[in-house]
């Protein structure tokens, strides 16, 4: 019997290439498996064969995505494998984003099955989990382990073209797509078992779980804009020109604290963006027009409002993980705090 | 108080009992129409997605309106116009075609069911009927 | 109040001279139920049909689906405020034809929807598929009011479904089921440990075919109250709805309640179920402000533990559905709502208009955009004429072979939002 074929996608890192240093690789393809891909072949047994890797540099993909998806998709359709395997990529950003968007082109331009694997924070698992079955894997590589075997049931399961259960069960992230399906009982009858399971105090599972918001109450309004200190915070990096703390054009993994006393107006010689996720000629051209330096600065004159803060603070928030943001947020509200800011002007690109 | 519709029957039939603002507009374009005289400080006081055909199965909306508050945004109307839109915006994406599609009297049919909506209210907003 | 139901099993439908119910097979006439239909002037022609489980045959546009019954014993008559006089009903003793119902189907605007198909995929969805259905396929006068043949169109079936279920008062039930529903008193004293739980019914009530009806007064013209869960088993409530035929209640539905009837076989059990409020789903936004007040008022005046929350229809009353539910919540009483959701063909869309993290116990009928495939169908009762143009389905929804693409929620009671059927989403 014929093995069923597999690709495999991988980055620079688990290709054994590079790390960091390596990550502008433009994609080559390899024979055979690579790295992770010994122990899918393991996991998978004796029917499959991974006959030929693809490596990419994250920094590469991300930055010559059509490109790259161009070349891969062109190597993969003359392989025709059964099924492509991406990643996993664990807490890996760019490495994510890479996962999720090649295995979504290959699936729906090529038809081929494909799955991946993730950290649920990674944004690659949000941006790209309703089309593509992501397995959710530990926060680092330490979880290879665990997550090989998940990955390869659930190869193995489509390969078999057998009916993929829930996403608890098989161990997806969930992809927050509707399916109907028919219940063991009526609705009515599941509707008095929940209440009473909700009205004894046990765990009951709702059908319809309510969209959450991540919901922040508006601070009250300013009593007294004339005397108040105004800071700005952007997730749309504008930084200093040459970007002193190298703030990452996706995924960025720190922000940065800069001062603009003294600084009436941004432009091409004095600030940029380090945002990797637009077109950055027009931020580049007059950084007000991310953040409005000029126009505070005015308003500052005018005695509208009492003063731009001193410091600002900027992040790119191109793919970066809703964790990060979330530390990099603190961090930088207890900076403001202490520097008795009392209203935040935030921008995004 | 005021009716903001699209509806020609609703124009040609209400109008000797209540102000009625008509706009030659898609459904889209007159729940846009709507938001805009939210934003303007003016309220609903009908739901803007009255009935059960769905926003891409009838081209006619139409909502009674009020002035607000002076100076106020009533946001629990513009809560609903927007996720009217959104939901409004889910439908027609999925049948972006169908008024073009639509036999006469099927538009008069939707353009009749309209009526009867917000014809509804009208005891509730202390207008009389027909 | 307590009630007593007789089931009378109906296995088998015929057209015969000699209307009656024998051995489970009920004859009717249809020379004479033409007849009756006719009388009301509004009607140019009527015809009956019957259709059976399994067989090739498609009902369509069907506006209503009722199930003949007839009070035997006990104050008041089936239908009260519609048929009967608008006495209190619920007490005393009702035979049920078991096992049929009576099916009105026919144009009354131009994009209407409602199939039943009686075999192939279609049939798993609608619970229309397992009766023997007589079908009273109607024909308006042309030059009348839409709402005026709405009107004679409903009330036909009541009429008809009144009629065939004066054949049952003299049998004697194949099975017998009773149904007490307390006064706030003996709610309190029959079961002092188990937790106390409601019913909150939400009542479409908008306009042309959107309307439903209390002992005969139109619910937008209601504010929520209590209502004995008996009541509506001798037809208290009845329905003026069908458009978006999934998620709309028919009479059938009314008189059958699947919350009412889960309720039941757990009181005394592991819950007390204390009574039913009804209230409605208006367009005017301050009755919908009003009445989920009142549906949380009524809910705290039952001293209730627990409430089951249901809606009918799509849009606007998910905003009522919430409102009710985070009041109700709000009083400190735990509730589960039943809904159905519009997920979007692809299912991965916002489901319903509006949400509330305290809507944390929630039932889904399914999502009604989901796509079906139906396939031709050996017999059309009614017309595919506006299959093209109906809810859920799309110009060209009609296949050149017969067969019907369309959304699921063409289909009568598909994702019905009282937990009719078994249909779910996840």
């Amino acid at each position: 019997m014929a093995k069923y074929k597999i690709v495999h996608y991988i980055n620079q890192f688990f290709g054994q290439v590079g790390g960091e240093e390596k990550a502008d690789i433009p994609p080559e393809k390899r024979e055979g498996k690579v790295g992770p891909g010994l122990a899918f072949t393991k996991a998978l047994g004796d029917e499959c064969e991974i006959t030929s890797t693809i490596i990419c540099g994250d920094s590469y993909f991300g930055e010559n995505m059509e490109e790259a998806t161009a070349t891969i998709l062109e190597w993969v359709k003359e392989e025709d494998p059964d099924l492509f395997i991406a990643g996993p990529a664990f807490n890996a950003g760019r490495y994510g984003v890479a996962c999720g968007s090649i295995a979504s082109s290959v699936k729906n331009e090529l038809g081929i099955p494909v799955i991946s694997g993730m950290y649920i924070e990674n944004p690659g698992a949000d941006m790209y989990k309703s089309d593509v079955l992501i397995v959710e894997t530990g926060n680092s590589a330490a979880a290879m382990r665990k997550a090989v075997p998940v990955m390869a049931k659930l190869a193995l399961k489509i390969l078999h073209g057998e009916e993929i259960g829930s996403a608890k069960a098989e161990g997806y992230i969930p992809q927050g797509v509707r399916k109907n399906y028919f219940a063991e009982e009526r609705g009515a009858k599941r509707a008095v078992d929940m209440i009473i399971k909700k009205l004894a105090g046990d765990e009951f599972e709702t059908e319809y779980p309510m969209p959450i918001f991540d919901h922040v109450d508006p601070a009250p309004a300013l009593k007294d804009l004339a005397h108040a200190n105004i800071a700005i915070v952007t997730s749309g990096g504008i930084v200093p020109k040459g970007n002193p703390d190298h703030i990452e054009s996706s995924s960025a993994s720190h922000y940065g604290e800069y001062n603009i006393s003294g600084i009436d107006d941004l432009d091409s010689t004095n600030f940029e963006t380090a945002h990797g996720g637009h077109d950055p000629v027009y931020a580049n051209e007059d950084p007000d027009r991310v953040i409005p330096v000029d126009i505070l600065r005015q308003m500052e004159k005018e005695g509208k409002i009492g003063k731009l803060n001193d410091y600002y603070y900027t992040t790119v928030g191109n793919g970066t993980a809703v964790a990060s943001a979330k530390k990099f947020a603190e961090e930088i509200a207890q900076k403001l705090k202490d520097q008795n800011v009392d209203a935040v002007i935030l921008t995004s690109t | 108080m005021w009716i903001v519709t699209n509806n020609p029957l609703v124009r040609d039939k209400l109008s000797s009992i209540v102000e009625v603002q008509y706009h030659d507009e898609t459904y889209l374009g007159i729940l846009h129409v709507m938001r805009d005289q939210i934003h303007e400080g003016n309220c609903l006081l009908t739901h803007p997605l009255s009935g059960s055909v769905k926003p891409n199965e009838t081209p006619y909306k139409s909502v009674l309106m009020a002035s607000g508050k002076s100076g106020q945004t009533d946001f629990d109307s513009l809560k609903l116009i927007e996720s009217a839109e959104a939901t409004a915006q889910k439908f027609i994406d999925l049948r972006p075609h169908y008024v073009e599609e639509m036999p006469e009297r099927v538009k008069e049919d939707c353009q009749l069911i309209d009526y009867t909506l917000i014809v509804s209210a009208f005891p509730s907003a202390g207008l009389t009927t027909l | 109040m307590k009630l007593q139901l007789g089931y009378i099993d109906i296995n088998d439908i015929k057209f015969d001279k000699n209307p009656r119910i024998e051995n489970g097979v009920l004859y009717v006439d249809p020379d004479a139920l033409v007849a009756s239909v006719l009388q009301d002037e509004l009607i140019k022609d009527a015809h009956f049909e019957i259709a059976k489980p399994g067989e090739s045959i498609r009902i369509t546009p069907v506006k209503d689906v009722i199930q003949p019954r007839v009070k035997v014993e006990g104050p008041g008559g089936v239908f009260p405020g519609m048929v009967a006089k608008e006495t209190t009903v619920g007490s005393g003793v009702t035979h049920v034809l078991r096992g049929m119902a009576v099916v009105t189907a026919g144009r009354i605007v131009g994009f209407q929807e409602g199939i039943i198909d009686m075999s192939g995929p279609g049939a798993d969805y609608t619970p229309f598929s397992k009766l023997n259905n007589l079908v009273l396929v109607i024909e308006p006068q042309e030059n009348f009011k839409q709402h005026e043949y709405e009107h004679a169109a409903r009330m036909a079936g009541f009429k008809i479904a009144c009629e065939i279920a004066e054949l049952a008062r003299e049998l004697s039930p194949d099975e017998t089921e009773t149904f007490e529903s307390p006064t706030i008193k003996e709610s309190f004293e029959n079961f002092p440990g188990l937790p106390r739980v409601g019913y909150v019914q939400m009542l479409q009530s908008q306009g042309l075919l959107h309307d439903t009806y209390v002992y005969g007064v139109d619910a937008k013209r209601i504010v929520p109250t209590i209502i004995s869960p008996t009541e509506t088993m001798d037809g208290a409530i009845v329905s003026g709805n069908c458009v978006s035929a999934c998620d709309k209640n028919t009479t059938y539905h009314h008189q059958n309640n699947p919350v009412v009837a889960e309720l039941f076989k757990e009181h005394g059990k592991t819950i007390n179920f204390v009574g039913q409020i009804i209230t409605n789903e208006n367009v005017y936004l301050a009755d919908k402000i009003r009445s989920s007040d009142w549906s949380a008022k009524l809910a705290e005046y039952l001293s209730l533990d627990g409430a089951i929350i249901s809606q009918e229809g799509f849009g606007n009353p998910d905003t009522d559905l919430i409102m009710n539910c985070t009041k109700i919540e709000d009083k400190g009483i735990k509730t589960v709502i039943i809904t159905d959701e519009y997920a979007g063909q692809d299912g991965k869309s916002q489901s319903l208009a509006d949400a509330d993290p305290k809507a944390n116990a929630c039932v889904t009928g399914g999502n009604a955009n989901e796509v079906i495939h139906l396939p031709k169908m050996d017999k059309v009762i009614g017309t595919l004429d506006y299959v093209d143009t109906i809810a859920g389905g799309h110009q060209g929804s009609l296949q050149a072979d017969g067969s019907i693409i369309a959304e699921l929620q063409v289909i009568t009671g598909a994702t019905n939002e009282m937990g009719f059927n078994k249909l779910s989403a996840r």
